[in-house]
C-alpha cells in the first residue's frame, strides 16, 4: 500500500505544476510555493527519521503495489541504512539550495523553480526504489530538470556544457540499463520475470559469472559516469562551472551521490560473485580517481572549478569505500556521501556568493577578502576544512573509515594517504591566496540571511563529527549484515 | 463472424467514398465543412467501433479465412486510425480554403483503409489489395501541391520506389504460391515447414523479395532513400501518414507475412533480420545527427526507429513481438505528432533549416514543450511511453535464444544514447539559444490539440504502461497462435 515514502517521493513534483502555474503571476508565489515546498519535504523527511527504527538491519517503511505486472514491473520502495541518510541529505540540501536560489536565480523562476521540484522527485525516487526500472525511471527524470538547469541558467558556455552532461550520462544511463534488463531476462528464463530488487538479491547469486561479469561491468559503466570516476569526469568541471550556484550545489551535493548509491545498491551488494572478481579494479580505479581529483585541483585558478575538481577527488573515496568489501569501507563510503554532500554545497553555494560580490572567481584576483567580507570569509575557511577533513567535522570520520577499509582490503592501498594530503595542500594554498592576503576595498560583507544559509550546511557536519550516533550506526547495521555473508 | 465485426472496414469504405461527392455539395462555407466532418465522422466511427470489438469481439480466425478479426487486427487498426485522426485533425487547419479539400480528405480515408485491410488480412491476395489501396492514395496525397516542384519530385521518387516494390511483393506471392499451391498464410506456414529440398531456393527467393519489397515501404536501410525526399517534398501532414501510417501498415504485414507464413520455413532467415535492424538504426540515427533540415531529421529518426521495431523480426519470441507492437503502438503517437508539430512550425518558419528553431521556446511555447516531450519520448527517455515499449523489446532481445539477441539489444540501447544528439541538439536550438526574430508566432488550434493529445497520451502510457503492455502482449499472441505451434 501507499504510505509516508510515496507522500516523500511524489510531493514536490505534485507541487511541480501549482508553482509554474501560479508562479507565472506572481514570482514571489513561486519563491514562496517552492521554497516552501522543499521545506514540508524536509518536514516529512523528520517525520521519516522518526518513525524508521534504528536498532535493525535491512528494509523497512516497505510499500509495494503493482505497476506493470506484465513485464514484471512494480512499484515498490523502501529505506534502509543506506539509503536513509542520502534520503535525509537529499531533502536538506534541496531546502537549502532553493532558499539560496532565491538570491542567486533572477530570470524565469518560475520555470525554475517547478523543474527544481521535479528534480528533487526524481532524486529521492532514486534513492528509495526497490525496483530496477523504477530506479530507472527516476534516475532519468533527473537527468531533464538538471539539463534545462544548465542550458538556461547556467554561465556563459551554458549550451556546450549542458549538452555535454545530457551526452554522457545519458549513454552512460542506457548502457546501465543494459545490465538490468540481462538480469532480467535471465530472470525469465528461470520462469518468474521480475525487476523486484529483493526478489532479485536473492535469485541473482545463481547467475552465471560470465553474465555476472557482463551485467556489473554495465550497470558500471552508468554509476561511474555519474560518480564520476576518470576517465568519464570530463562532463563534471564543464557542468559545474557553468551551472548557477544552488545548482551546482545539487550536482555535486545529490547528482553525484545517485552514482555511489548506485554502485553500492545495483552493483556491490547485488552481483557477488562479479565483485569478488572485479574488486581490486574498481578499488584501484576509486584510487586513482583520488588522486587525480586532487592533483587536477590543485593547479585550477577558478574558485568553482576548483571546487568541482574536488568533488571528484571526494567521491573517488565513495568508490574506494565501496570495493574494499568490508563493513567499515563501505560503512564510510557511505557517510563519505553524506558529509561530502554538505562540505560541497557549503563551498559551491559560497562560490556562487563570492562571485557576486566580488565580481570574479578567479583565485589570483580574489585577494584580501579578510579585510572586505570577515564573516563571509570565516565560513569559507570552515567549509574548507570540512572538505580538508579536519578532525570534529564528520568528513574526518567518513575518510577515516574509508582509508582503514582500504588498509584492510590489501596494504597497496595505503597510498590513498596521499589524496588527503593533496587536498589539504590546495585548499591552504587557496585559502592562502583568497583570505590572507593584504586587499584593499571596502567592507563588502554579503547578506545576513545568506550567511544563514551558508551556516546551516556546517551545522549537521559539526553535530555528527563530535555525536555520529545512531546514522553511522545505522548506516554500519546495513552496510554489514549484506557483507557478512560473502564477504572476505 | 458477423458483418458487425468489420465495421471499421465498412465505415471507412462508404465515408472514404462519400467525401469526395460530398464535397460538391451545398455553397460558401457549407461546402467548405461537409467534406472535412463527413472525414472526421467516418474516421471517429470506425476508430470507437474498432476499440470495442477489440475489447468484445475478437476471436482467432477459423481455417481458410482470408481476413481476420484477431486483437492483433483490432490493435494495427487502433493505432492507424489514430494516426489517420491526428492527421486529419492537423488537416483542418493545414486545407483550410484549399480548394481540392474534399478529394484530399477522400484519399486520406481510402488509404487507411488500405492500412488496416492490409493488417487484418491473411491471405496473400488480399494484402496485395490493401497494399495497393493504401499505397496509390499516397501517391496523390504526397504529390497534391502539384505547382510545388518539390513535392512533384518527391512524389515520383516515392510512386517508382514504391511501384517497383508492389512488383516485387507481387513476384514473392507467386513463388509463394508456386510453391505451396495457396495463398493462405496459414496453409502456406504448413507447407513451409516440409518443403522440398528442391523448392527450397525458390522459397528462399521469395523471402528475400519479400524483405525487400515491405522493406521499401518500411524504410529499412538499404531501401530507405527514398524517405527523406518523400517526406520533406510531400505535405507535412502527409508526412506524417506516410511516416506513422503506411510504414506501420507495412510492419503489420511483415509480422503477418513474417511470423505466420515464413516461420516454419527452416532457414535461418532471422539472420537477415538482425543485420538490417543494427545497420537501420545505426545508420538512421547517425544520419539524423547530421541534418540540417527538421523533416529530414524527423525521417532519419524514423529510419532508426524503424531499426528498433525490426529487433522483433530478428528475435521473434513472445515478448519481443510484444515489444515490437508496443513500440509501433509509442512511436505512431509520437512521429505523427512530430510531424504535425512540424506542420505548424512551417506556417510561419523555414523548417528546411534547423535554425528557425533557434529560441522557438519564446516564440512558439506550446508546440516547443510539446516537441520536448515527443522527442524524449523517441528518445526514451522514461517515464515517457517510448522508454517502456525500448525497454520491453531490448529485454526480449536479451531474452531470445538466438546467439545475436544480446547485440541486438546493446545496439538497441547505445543507438537510444546517439539518439540523444540529436533530439536533444533540437531541444536546445527551441530553449537555450536565442532566436533572430522574438515576436510570437501563432499556433493554429487544431495543431495545438493534436500536439497536446499526443504528449498526454505519451505521459499516461509511461506512467502507466499496464493496460499497454499488456494489450501488446495480447495482440503478439493473438499473431502467434496463427504461426506455427511448437
Amino acid at each position: 500500500m501507499f504510505g509516508i515514502l510515496t507522500v516523500a517521493i511524489f510531493l514536490p513534483a505534485a507541487m511541480g505544476l501549482p508553482v509554474y502555474v501560479l508562479g507565472r503571476r506572481n514570482i514571489r508565489l513561486a519563491r514562496l510555493l517552492g521554497v516552501g515546498t522543499t521545506a514540508a519535504e524536509l518536514v516529512v523527511t523528520l517525520i521519516i527519521l522518526g518513525v524508521f527504527s534504528y536498532g535493525i538491519g535491512g528494509f523497512q517503511l516497505a510499500e509495494k503495489v503493482d505497476w506493470a505486472i506484465s513485464f514484471g514491473l512494480t512499484y515498490h520502495v523502501a529505506l534502509d541504512g543506506i539509503s536513509l541518510p542520502l534520503l535525509l541529505i537529499a531533502t536538506i540540501l534541496s531546502f537549502l539550495a532553493a532558499y539560496g536560489s532565491t538570491d542567486l536565480i533572477k530570470e524565469r523562476e518560475p520555470e525554475y523553480y517547478a523543474l527544481f521540484l521535479l528534480f528533487e522527485t526524481g532524486i529521492i525516487g532514486v534513492f528509495t526504489s526497490l525496483d530496477l526500472i523504477l530506479f530507472y525511471v527516476f534516475w532519468e527524470i533527473v537527468l531533464v530538470p538538471m539539463f534545462f538547469f544548465v542550458g538556461i541558467w547556467g554561465g556563459p558556455r551554458k549550451k556546450y556544457a549542458s549538452m555535454k552532461f545530457l551526452i554522457f550520462t545519458y549513454t552512460g544511463s542506457v548502457i546501465m540499463l543494459f545490465g538490468f534488463l540481462a538480469v532480467y531476462a535471465w530472470t525469465s528464463s528461470q520462469g518468474n520475470p521480475t525487476f523486484d530488487y529483493t526478489e532479485l538479491v536473492g535469485r541473482v547469486g545463481g547467475l552465471a559469472l560470465p553474465l555476472q561479469l557482463a551485467a556489473s561491468i554495465a550497470t558500471f559503466v552508468g554509476f561511474a559516469v555519474k560518480l564520476p570516476i576518470v576517465p568519464f569526469h570530463t562532463w563534471l568541471p564543464d557542468a559545474h562551472v557553468e551551472a548557477p550556484a544552488p545548482v551546482s550545489v545539487l550536482l555535486a551535493g545529490l547528482l553525484l551521490k545517485m552514482g555511489g548509491y548506485g554502485l553500492i545498491r545495483f552493483n556491490l551488494l547485488f552481483f557477488p560473485a562479479a565483485t569478488n572478481v572485479l574488486w581490486p579494479y574498481f578499488a584501484a580505479i576509486g584510487l586513482v580517481t583520488m588522486i587525480y581529483g586532487a592533483s587536477v585541483a590543485i593547479v585550477q585558478r577558478d574558485l568553482k572549478r576548483m571546487i568541482a575538481m574536488t568533488s571528484i577527488n571526494h567521491m573517488g573515496y565513495v568508490l574506494l569505500g565501496a570495493f574494499t568489501l568490508n563493513g567499515i569501507g563501505l560503512s564510510g563510503a557511505v557517510f563519505q556521501m553524506f558529509n561530502h554532500a554538505l562540505a560541497i554545497g557549503i563551498l559551491f553555494l559560497m562560490s556562487g556568493y563570492i562571485h557576486e560580490h566580488a565580481g570574479t572567481r578567479n583565485i589570483d584576483e580574489l585577494t584580501g577578502l579578510r579585510g572586505k567580507m570577515p564573516l563571509t570569509v570565516t565560513l569559507l575557511v570552515l567549509g574548507s576544512m570540512a572538505a580538508m577533513a579536519v578532525p570534529g567535522l564528520s568528513n574526518f570520520i567518513s575518510e577515516y573509515f574509508v582509508i582503514q577499509g582500504a588498509l584492510r582490503a590489501s596494504y597497496f592501498f595505503a597510498i590513498a594517504i596521499v589524496a588527503p594530503a593533496l587536498t589539504v595542500g590546495y585548499f591552504l594554498w587557496m585559502l592562502r591566496r583568497v583570505v590572507m592576503t593584504p586587499g584593499v576595498g571596502a567592507r563588502n560583507e554579503i547578506s545576513l540571511h545568506s550567511l544563514a544559509i551558508l551556516a546551516a550546511f556546517l551545522i549537521p557536519l559539526f553535530v555528527l563529527g563530535a555525536y555520529p550516533g545512531p546514522l553511522l550506526d545505522s548506516i554500519i547495521r546495513a552496510t554489514t549484515n549484506p557483507l557478512a555473508p560473502g564477504g572476505p | 463472424m458477423s458483418l458487425i465485426d468489420f465495421t471499421p472496414f465498412i465505415s471507412l469504405a462508404v465515408f472514404g467514398l462519400a467525401v469526395t461527392p460530398a464535397g460538391l455539395l451545398g455553397e460558401g462555407k457549407a461546402r467548405r465543412t461537409i467534406a472535412p466532418s463527413i472525414s472526421m465522422i467516418g474516421l471517429f466511427l470506425a476508430l470507437g467501433s474498432a476499440i470495442w470489438l477489440g475489447f468484445s469481439a475478437a476471436q482467432t480466425p477459423g481455417p481458410g479465412a482470408i481476413m481476420s478479426t484477431d486483437i492483433f487486427t483490432y490493435f494495427f487498426t487502433g493505432v492507424l486510425l489514430v494516426v489517420a485522426i491526428f492527421v486529419g485533425v492537423a488537416s483542418l487547419s493545414f486545407m483550410r480554403g484549399d480548394p481540392n479539400e474534399a478529394p484530399y480528405f477522400g484519399l486520406l480515408i481510402l488509404s487507411t483503409l488500405g492500412m488496416i485491410v492490409l493488417a487484418a488480412s491473411l491471405d496473400l491476395i488480399l494484402l496485395y489489395v490493401g497494399w495497393e489501396l493504401m499505397s496509390i492514395p499516397t501517391y496523390a496525397l504526397t504529390a497534391f501541391r502539384k505547382s510545388d516542384p518539390n513535392s512533384n519530385e518527391a512524389a515520383m521518387k516515392f510512386f517508382v520506389l514504391s511501384a517497383l516494390s508492389s512488383a516485387l511483393i507481387v513476384y514473392a506471392i507467386s513463388l509463394v504460391f508456386g510453391i505451396s499451391g495457396s495463398t493462405n498464410l496459414i496453409a502456406i506456414a504448413n507447407t513451409f515447414g516440409s518443403i522440398t529440398p528442391d523448392v527450397r531456393p525458390f522459397g528462399v527467393l521469395a523471402i528475400v523479395l519479400f524483405i525487400v519489397g515491405f522493406g521499401v515501404k518500411m524504410a529499412v536501410v538499404p531501401f530507405h532513400m527514398w524517405i527523406p525526399d518523400a517526406f520533406e517534398g510531400a505535405p507535412t501532414t502527409i508526412g506524417a501518414l506516410l511516416a506513422a501510417g503506411a510504414k506501420m501498415a507495412a510492419f503489420a504485414a511483415a509480422f503477418r507475412v513474417f511470423i505466420i507464413a515464413i516461420g516454419p520455413f527452416h532457414v535461418e532467415w532471422h539472420s537477415i533480420f538482425a543485420i538490417i535492424a543494427i545497420v537501420t538504426m545505426t545508420l538512421g540515427n547517425l544520419a539524423a545527427l547530421m541534418q540540417k533540415s527538421f523533416t529530414r531529421l524527423l525521417a532519419y529518426s524514423s529510419i532508426a526507429q524503424a531499426g528498433y521495431i525490426m529487433i522483433a523480426f530478428a528475435t521473434p519470441n513472445g515478448q519481443a513481438i510484444a515489444g515490437g507492437l508496443f513500440h509501433v503502438l509509442n512511436y505512431s503517437i509520437l512521429k505523427t505528432a512530430a510531424f504535425i508539430a512540424a506542420t505548424a512550425v512551417a506556417t510561419r518558419l523555414s523548417i528546411s533549416n534547423l535554425d528557425s528553431f533557434n529560441g522557438l521556446a519564446k516564440r512558439m511555447p506550446q508546440t516547443s514543450i510539446n516537441i520536448a516531450v515527443l522527442f524524449l519520448g523517441l528518445a526514451g527517455v522514461p517515464p515517457l511511453s517510448g522508454f517502456f515499449s525500448k525497454a520491453l523489446l531490448f529485454a526480449g532481445a536479451v531474452n531470445s535464444s538466438l546467439p545475436w539477441g544480446g547485440y541486438l539489444a546493446i545496439a538497441g540501447l547505445l543507438n537510444s544514447g546517439f539518439s540523444m544528439g540529436y533530439y536533444g541538439w533540437l531541444i536546445k536550438r527551441m530553449y537555450f539559444d536565442e532566436p533572430s526574430d522574438g515576436s510570437r508566432i501563432p499556433e493554429p488550434r487544431s495543431y495545438m490539440a493534436v500536439l497536446w493529445a499526443a504528449t498526454a497520451l505519451t505521459i499516461i502510457i509511461g506512467l502507466y504502461p499496464q493496460p499497454w503492455i499488456q494489450l501488446s502482449q495480447d495482440a503478439a499472441n493473438a499473431l502467434k497462435v496463427l504461426g506455427p505451434q511448437a
